[in-house]
């Protein structure tokens, strides 16, 4: 073989006998952090391309900026979103399955409630501002319509999360259901905290 | 239970029938890595194939086989499926193949996702040439610039076809590197600790990881485009306030990284083949893993040379020139450990080692000349000439496509369980050698000369005949090398020795499977005490207690990811054809973006939503066996 002697170590240290070894469970949390750092990049690119829009300042000056209060409302409703179903997760982690479901069903209310407010206030922005009136309004509304695709589609997640047979609270495949469709909500919550933050307070 | 008894539980658990059921929904990670290895070898083909009439198009002044508007159709399609569709996706083929094996697991981490991955890469693939068979294909270049590409330009579905089929692709491939995150984390080995981890593994993670901080700018750039394009939209419209240039930005900060997409992990297959046949362990192994590392991460900070002749500010053009100039020495912390390894070794010839030793010489002359495009007076001098196409050329085939081909004669004896060729194979490399060079260092000269790139013909007399000459000859050659290739390949699977499980004595674990793998991989999930398992003392399949052994059902160990103690068993899915509907779905909301087709796109999302509702519906508890 080689002509090289190499270092025999100790046998590799098994941890616990591999028969008491418990079912594996942190394969979808690893793979939905990964989806969410992609994201976070894919939002990156989109405020990047605002700012880099935003040294043709040109019209942009004269354009009013967005209005706040329904942004904040609206960043309140997913918030409260957030905190409901984070509450909900724990329930189901202690077995409440009940109270898990109730708080799924506030989050999906929320949700919703968020998303009829959004299309009440581009109906109202419409009037000033369309993606077709300038690089703007294109930017304006591909930004936050990326963001209410992504609130469908974790609304669709949670709703599927809703109807899952059951969730039980070991560690076989309990409560991941739940915890991962919850990491994936908290983020598009996030997102919308920095959208207030550069799209709306910004301008301000 | 007897040996032959295991063996016959094993294969019940883990192989998948032979029907056409089977062949679709199969989540073997060798299967799915054997047809990634074969679609983008044939999408290899295509390419080459334009390429030829790109070369013989050009072959002298004045020629009128290809029209202007077919040629530039030719050469785009040519740049998109050679960097898309073949250098990447071989790339994931061998992964797809090897990290498993290497891992002693039996699976990658999701093998329904890895199943996926495989069906939206050949159906965005399909997506992209149903435009050549309308005759409409994208025009603009592989980075195809705005404002050239918006609708007033490009008219017709060419560049509708660009952007969908590269978002398809984009989701494929980000499945995929979350995939290999994933799998080398949490599904090595017991003791394969990351300091033993193989080189391959730290290439293909530090890719993974450059995949999802850059796809999405893509993502963003080709839905922009597509906004622009067919709903009004102003992002690269001047008159609209838009900037073109945002395209260039968005584009080349997933474009640079890109580059080291498909380079690093054929580096990552040199540092394993190269120590085999030097009969040694690679010089420098850690510096080896923390240069592949920095050469992902400083490659975020160097997209910005492509756009030197833009013009912008001197401070930012100063800080990506410095940038590109510190990324080489990564590289060459590379070279240096691959010629040490060389020189401390006794080195056998074999016809994977001439691939290896060609793509050193290549990557340097491909370097260097990067090293000119990295400094802005040189830069301005050459931009958009042929002395680019030469410089991504040396670095692109030279450091992709000699070491994959040195990948394929080191272990394609593993995946058909024959062995290649060897004199047949070195004929192939100094052929494929020789043509290579005679047809690509030409290009330096027509270009530092003045010939533009992209330009489907030029007139007499300027001095570029000789060259573009040769650089036509030198393609044909390397042409008939590669064919010598595909013949060996084709000859070995029919008359070609039995390989055995280890015929190179090789150090890492694949080597430790019969060839080709049984379906379950090994028959115990073996342990690893240092980074050259089948070189050293100890034995990796010792299990006299039959444990790691796992036979109730799919499972293999999830081990901790810094040391790889073992903590879980993971459940693997059954076979499905889940995957592949969800690809048809996508395939079908994209074609139907394409043409606008706004119900039939509808239609593909409702169906996309019910196929991953079907996937996720949570299946049977698998029954534990009692310990």
């Amino acid at each position: 073989m080689s002509t090289f002697t190499l270092p025999v170590a100790t046998p590799p240290s098994m941890g616990r006998p591999l028969p008491a070894l418990p079912f594996e469970v942190d394969r979808g949390r690893n793979a939905m952090w990964l989806v969410i750092a992609t994201e976070a990049f894919l939002f990156i690119s989109l405020f990047f391309s605002y700012f880099y829009l935003a040294q043709n300042k040109g019209r942009w000056q004269h354009n009013e900026p967005p209005k706040l209060m329904l942004a904040i409302i609206m960043l309140v409703v997913l918030f409260a979103s957030s905190v409901v179903l984070h509450w909900g997760e724990k329930q189901v982690k202690k077995g409440n399955t009940a109270a898990g479901r109730i708080a799924l069903i506030g989050t999906l209310i929320l949700g919703i409630a968020f998303f009829v407010i959004q299309i009440y206030e581009y109906m109202d922005h419409w009037h000033s501002l369309t993606p077709f009136t300038d690089a703007y309004g294109s930017i304006f509304y591909a930004i936050t319509s990326f963001h209410a695709l992504h609130l469908i589609v974790g609304l669709l997640i949670l709703a599927y999360v809703l109807v899952l047979p059951h969730y039980r609270p070991t560690d076989e495949s309990p409560y991941l259901p739940y915890t991962v469709a919850s990491m994936y909500w908290h983020f598009v919550d996030l997102i919308w905290f920095f959208i207030v933050g550069i799209l709306y307070i910004g301008p301000h | 239970m007897s040996s032959a008894a295991v063996v016959e539980r094993l294969t019940e658990i883990w192989g998948t029938p032979e029907t056409a059921w089977g062949w679709f929904s199969t989540v073997d990670h060798k299967k799915i890595g054997k047809r990634y290895l074969v679609t983008a070898f044939l999408f290899l083909v295509i390419g080459g194939i334009e390429a030829a009439l790109l070369r013989l198009q050009l072959a002298r002044a004045d020629q009128s086989l290809l029209s202007p508007e077919a040629y530039n159709q030719i050469f785009t399609m040519h740049g998109m499926t050679m960097i898309f569709w073949y250098a990447s996706p071989i790339l994931s083929g061998f992964a797809n193949y090897l990290i498993p094996l290497m891992a002693g697991a039996r699976d990658m981490a999701f093998p329904r996702v890895n199943a996926f991955t495989y069906w939206s890469f050949l159906l965005s693939g399909i997506l992209l040439y149903v435009s050549a068979f309308m005759g409409q294909s994208p025009h603009a270049g592989w980075f195809a610039y705005a404002p050239y590409t918006t609708l007033k330009y490009s008219p017709g579905y060419g560049m509708d076809f660009y952007c969908l089929a590269l978002v398809f692709l984009t989701i494929s491939t980000t499945a995929g590197a979350i995939n290999f995150i994933v799998t080398i984390f949490r599904l090595r080995a017991p003791g394969m600790a990351i300091s033993r981890m193989p080189l391959f593994f730290y290439s293909t993670m530090t890719v993974s990881f450059v995949i999802i901080a850059s796809l999405p700018a893509l993502t963003a750039a080709c839905t922009f485009l597509e906004l622009d394009r067919r709903w009004h939209t102003h992002f690269f419209d001047l008159a609209g306030n838009g900037n073109p240039i945002l395209w260039q930005q968005l584009f080349w900060f997933f474009g640079h990284p890109w580059v080291y997409v498909v380079f690093l992990p054929a580096t990552g297959m040199v540092s394993m083949i190269l120590p085999v046949f030097c009969r040694r362990p690679i010089v420098g192994y850690p510096y080896v893993a923390i240069s592949t590392i920095l050469t992902g991460v400083v490659g975020f900070g160097v997209w910005v040379h492509h756009m030197f002749a833009v013009g912008m500010t001197q401070m930012a053009m100063s800080f990506f020139s410095a940038g590109s100039m510190t990324i080489s020495i990564f590289t060459t912390v590379q070279v240096f450990a691959w010629i040490a390894t060389l020189w401390k070794g006794r080195p056998v010839l074999t016809a994977a080692m001439h691939f290896v030793l060609g793509f050193i010489g290549l990557l340097v002359i491909g370097g260097l000349s990067g090293v000119f495009t990295a400094i802005i007076p040189a830069d301005w001098q050459v931009h958009d000439t042929y002395f680019v196409v030469a410089h991504l050329h040396y670095v692109l085939v030279g450091a992709n496509m000699f070491p994959v081909f040195a990948a394929f004669y080191y272990w394609l004896p593993k995946i058909t369980g024959r062995m290649m060729n060897e004199p047949l194979g070195k004929w192939s490399f100094w052929i494929m050698f020789i043509g290579f060079n005679l047809g690509f260092f030409p290009m330096h000269i027509s270009g530092l000369n003045g010939m533009p790139r992209r330009i489907y013909t030029y007139p007499s007399g300027l001095g570029l005949d000789g060259v573009n000459m040769l650089s036509t000859i030198g393609a044909y050659i390397l042409a008939v090398g590669i064919l010598l290739s595909i013949i060996n390949l084709f000859h070995s699977l029919r008359y070609g020795r039995l390989a055995g499980k280890n015929p190179w004595n090789a150090d890492t674990l694949e080597w430790d499977t019969e060839s080709p793998p049984a379906p379950y991989g090994s028959i115990h999930i073996p342990t690893v005490v240092s980074r050259h398992p089948l070189w050293d003392e100890h034995d990796e399949t010792y299990d006299p207690t039959g444990e790691r052994i796992l036979d109730q059902g799919r499972l293999t160990l999830a081990t901790s990811a810094l040391d790889a103690i073992p903590n879980a068993i993971s459940r693997m899915p059954e076979d499905t054809i889940a995957p592949l509907l969800l690809a048809l779905a996508m395939f079908v909301f994209f074609i139907a973006l394409v043409f606008q087709a706004m119900w039939l796109s509808l239609a593909g999302v409702i169906a996309i939503f019910f196929v991953a509702c079907y996937w996720l519906w949570p299946e049977a508890e698998i029954a534990r066996a009692a310990p």
